[in-house]
């Protein structure tokens, strides 16, 4: 066994033991030594003592020379047993007598050493004057064994001895009691560490032991075990605590709506943390007040109590909710202390312990757990922490939750802008194309606008029935150029000022149905289809304020799509009917114009019926654009009126065009249309790359009286107008096109301007209607016209340009 | 006064050592004489007997032995003598013919010339603290205070207390010891 395994009562005694042992050795040899040199003095005090006195009493042997007188003095020695020799000598050093008698060494001569007591070879001799008075008489010298020392020493040792094994049994008996004193408690101790790290049951305490330090010790350590219980049970409920957070953390994970996050939040706290009362309300900073987002279910039947519910709300003010709205959480021990309105509400309900932990996202609290129990100071310290933990878990789910809410709509927006760039860009280029197209277009239907508006001002003789087509024509060519002038509005989604003007519905509806009749009549006939057309025209119907040409476009769209809808023919029903809203017999009565289309057709389903509107949603496949009803929706919209669509699978479709009416203004209709009578001839330059337009153009201005000089192309045009200002006459005015090749309408213009900065320029173009709307009239020109020309506007343009005084008048007078 | 019997004591161990070697070299063809032994015994009296202090002399003056009658000493007694104190004073030997001579004297040895005029010597110095003695073997001598008895071949001493204490001297026990006792002390 090592001496580290040793038992500790076997180490004590043995200390115990040492200790004594040595304390009594060292003792013993103090003693001893003190002894030894003690008694040898004490030895040779004796003996000098002895010795004095028979040198005394043997003056006067000495000195009266009686050797028998000597001996009977020195016989005195007998009773000294340890003096083994004595001897007396004259002064002269004869020697006088011996003791003991006859002693054999007495005789041999030996030297006197000086006076004086001495130890030597074993034995102590004295030497001691005989003096008598003042007078030395001679010397006594004797001899002592130092049996005295040994016996004493004998006696003395074995006391010693004796005393030593007494001691150190007695130590030992006294040991073996005592280190029980010592030892036991360092067992108990000892076995109550091992029983706790045994069984980890740290409730087990230490009984506590006498004696000052052990008292320390135990208390020590059985302090150290309280600290230890504690902390185990703190851990372990801050595990479970953890735990608990742990899933709801990730039971929120997984929700993204505030709503469910909440719900499993309270969910999971009913079940791990008691609460007799838990809600998550979402703060309103607006409103100044907490409406209530969930319950806990197992808290319904108190929430009753408590008289909160579900999207309820909550004020805040002076209700101590106030603290927890700015963030801070608040702990009510005891709700009846309180005596603000929505602790006292709990305290009515018998719930004692509230706490409400704000939900903090970014230091701005948007929501606030509610946390209850029916026993006052119920809520821990570690309860709270727990409940600010968990708030501000929920906190940052619910604002991830929001989040990704945000991000969800933030992406669907982000789908629909991309959809509708897309569609854009499709409309831009569609634009681009189309806006060539009308180029061509009104270039080419020039001629016959000019000559069909010729036609009706200038023969008289035509027959009823020809001046109605040459009507219809000019009113097809009119809303050819305008619907070329729109196709651009496909790409030019910010339209500029639309020009209302006032539009009787009917007689567009009548205008509608004429040019149409191709379509709703003359095709299906081709297909044994037939397709009747019921008109249902309410008679003084108001006129509406709006822009004829868009809703004749809007009307032809609605009529082609129930054409579409009814492949097997059917009814095609056209209605007007005013109504009106609003109070009877006020002021603000609001009377409307409704046109209708309806037909018998196939119908839409509701999927349809949603998307119709959406630009390029077609259900006609290859032949359609998905565009009719987009650009029906965008007049509508323009003119703030409304669009009603009713539809059923099988049964057909009605859409429903609702006008505010106009006031009843009477407007004289014929106003705008009277032409311009012809004032003056002028001497005219025009300039033109297309020979149709410049012939039919010529035409129309010849007949007006005009003198009218041409030039098939811009350079041949700026030649033209200096060989005339340099040889005369020069011209009145320039009638240029803008697009064309090489030299441009504006390099026209600008040529003139700077020949003659007086003589206007007219700048004609199938462009005009854009440029006119962007403002963007090219710098020297007058006047731009867009084609095809209108006789009116000619005229009264050149009216205008063309002061009555121009020299250049006289000019053509002249001529 | 230690200093002074320092000094004295070495002196007289260093005439000791001289005559121990004299009394070597002479011892043995001339043992010590009688009178010497007697003349040292002398001596050695006045260590053992106390005087009155009105008896011993003043100051510096000797302390006297004195010898009445013929001298049997020679010279031995004032070799003896010589050099030695008593009580502090320095011994001298004086000789005496007659009583009446006798004044400031210690010891004084009657010698055996004298002894038919002792009754008449005692008697004047009756009253003295003188010690007297004598070396006459005689059974009539009574009076004398000590007497040097000669038995077989040492010399004794006889000493009659009854006269010592008459004349106030105090005799050590240490003398009477070895000594014969005559005359009773009380």
């Amino acid at each position: 066994m090592s001496a580290q395994a040793r038992p500790i009562r076997h180490t004590l005694m043995t200390v115990i033991l040492l200790a004594c042992g040595a304390v009594m050795l060292i003792t013993t040899a103090a003693f001893i030594a003190y002894e030894y040199v003690t008694f040898r003095q004490l030895m040779v005090r004796n003996v000098k003592i002895l010795g004095e006195a028979i040198a005394a009493n043997s003056t006067a042997a000495l000195a009266f020379d009686n050797p028998d007188d000597a001996r009977e003095v020195l016989a005195a020695f007998k009773a000294q047993p340890h003096v083994v020799a004595a001897r007396l000598y004259q002064r002269d050093g004869q020697l006088i007598a011996s003791y003991p008698d006859r002693d054999p060494r007495a005789s041999k001569v030996q030297p006197l050493r000086a006076d004086g007591y001495r130890f030597e070879r074993g034995l102590l001799t004295g030497v001691q004057p005989v003096v008598q008075g003042s007078r030395r008489m001679g010397t006594l010298y004797l001899e002592s064994d130092l049996g005295e020392i040994y016996e004493h020493f004998q006696l003395f040792m074995t006391i010693g001895a004796v005393i030593l094994l007494v001691c150190c049994i007695a130590a030992y008996l006294i040991s073996r009691r005592l280190q029980e004193l010592i030892s036991r408690p360092i067992l108990a101790l000892a076995k109550t560490a091992q029983r706790v790290s045994e069984h980890r049951d740290y409730s087990v305490r230490a009984t506590r032991p006498h004696g000052y330090e052990f008292g320390i010790l135990t208390d020590a350590f059985n302090h150290m075990l309280t600290r230890i219980e504690g902390d185990q049970t703190k851990l372990r409920s801050q595990l479970s605590r953890l735990d608990l957070l742990h899933r709801i953390t990730r039971a929120t994970g997984e929700r993204h709506d505030l709503q469910s996050v909440f719900r499993v939040v309270l969910h999971h706290l009913g079940d791990d943390l008691p609460l007799d009362f838990a809600c998550m309300c979402v703060y309103d900073a607006s409103a100044a007040a907490l409406s209530i987002a969930v319950i806990d279910s197992r808290s319904a039947a108190l929430a009753v109590s408590l008289g909160l519910a579900e999207s309820g709300q909550v004020p805040i003010d002076q209700n101590g909710l106030a603290r927890c709205v700015s963030g801070e959480l608040v702990h009510e021990p005891d709700t009846r202390e309180i005596q603000f309105a929505f602790p006292q509400r709990f305290a009515q309900a018998g719930v004692r312990a509230l706490v409400v932990a704000p939900l903090l996202v970014e230091s701005q609290v948007f929501g606030v757990l509610v946390a209850a129990r029916r026993e006052p100071d119920s809520f821990s310290s570690t309860d709270c922490e727990f409940l600010r933990q968990l708030s501000e878990h929920v906190a940052l789910a619910a604002h991830q939750a929001q989040l990704y809410g945000e991000l969800q709509r933030a992406y669907d927006d982000l789908r629909q802008s991309q959809q509708a760039i897309l569609q854009q860009e499709r409309l831009r280029a569609l634009g681009e194309m189309a806006s060539g197209i009308a180029h061509d277009i009104n270039n080419a239907i020039s001629p016959a606008a000019l000559y069909t508006e010729s036609l009706l001002e200038r023969e008289p003789g035509l027959s009823e029935r020809a001046r109605s087509c040459l009507t219809t024509i000019q009113i097809a060519i009119e809303d050819v150029a305008e619907t070329v002038s729109r196709m651009r509005e496909f790409y030019r989604p910010r339209e500029t000022e639309m020009v209302l003007s006032r539009v009787a519905c009917n007689r567009v509806l009548e205008q509608v149905i004429n040019l149409t009749r191709a379509r709703w009549s003359d095709l299906p006939q081709q297909r044994g289809v037939v397709i009747q057309l019921r008109t249902e025209l309410t008679e003084e119907l108001p006129q509406i304020m709006g822009a004829e040409v868009e809703l004749r476009d809007a009307l032809t769209n609605l009529i082609f799509n129930a054409v579409d809808a009814m492949p097997e023919g059917g009814t095609l029903t056209l209605r007007t009917r005013l109504l009106t809203s609003g109070s009877r017999g006020a002021d603000d009565v609001t009377r409307y114009v409704q046109l209708e289309v309806a037909d018998t057709g196939i119908g839409m389903d509701e999927e349809t019926r949603r998307r119709c509107l959406e630009p390029f949603y077609t259900t006609k496949g290859e032949r359609g654009t998905g565009l009719g009803l987009a650009m029906v929706y965008g007049m509508v919209q323009r003119h703030s009126a409304e669009l009603d669509i009713d539809s059923a699978v099988g049964r057909g479709t009605t859409v429903r065009l609702s006008f505010a009416a106009a006031d009843e203004v009477a407007v004289p209709l014929a106003a705008g249309t009277a032409l311009q009578p012809i004032v003056r001839r002028l001497r005219i330059l025009l300039v033109d790359d297309d020979p149709m337009l410049i012939k039919s153009l010529r035409d129309i201005l010849e007949q007006d009286g005009h003198v009218v000089t041409v030039a098939e192309g811009g350079q041949q045009g700026i030649e033209a107008f200096a060989a005339a200002l340099a040889h005369g006459p020069p011209f009145s005015i320039v009638i240029t096109d803008l697009g064309m090749p090489y030299v441009d309408g504006r390099k026209v213009a600008a040529s003139i301007k700077a020949a003659s900065a007086r003589t206007p320029v007219i700048m004609l173009t199938g462009w005009g209607k854009r440029l006119l709307a962007e403002n963007d009239i090219p710098a020297h020109v007058d006047r731009v016209l867009s084609k095809p020309p209108r006789l009116g506007e000619l005229r009264a343009a050149l009216a205008k340009l063309v002061p009555p005084a121009d020299p250049a008048d006289a000019l053509v007078e002249s001529a | 006064m230690g200093l002074l019997r320092n000094i004295a004591t070495r002196r007289l161990w260093r005439r000791l050592a001289l005559l121990l070697i004299a009394g070597g070299l002479l011892g043995a063809a001339q043992p010590v004489s009688e009178y010497q032994l007697k003349a040292v015994f002398l001596f050695n009296f006045a260590q053992f007997v106390e005087w009155p202090p009105a008896a011993l002399p003043r100051e510096s003056a000797p302390f006297v032995i004195g010898v009445l009658g013929k001298d049997p000493f020679g010279a031995a007694l004032d070799e003896v003598v010589r050099g030695e104190t008593a009580n502090g004073h320095p011994l001298e030997v004086v000789r005496y013919h007659n009583v009446g001579e006798v004044r400031d004297c210690q010891i004084l040895f009657i010698a055996a010339s004298e002894l038919p005029q002792l009754e008449g010597i005692l008697a004047a110095l009756r009253g003295r603290s003188i010690l007297t003695v004598t070396d006459a073997d005689s059974p009539a001598l009574h009076g004398v205070m000590i007497a040097l008895v000669r038995q077989e071949k040492r010399i004794r001493l006889r000493i009659d207390l009854q006269a010592t204490k008459a004349s106030n001297l105090t005799i050590s026990s240490k003398l009477l010891r070895p000594a014969e006792i005559v005359g009773s002390g009380s």
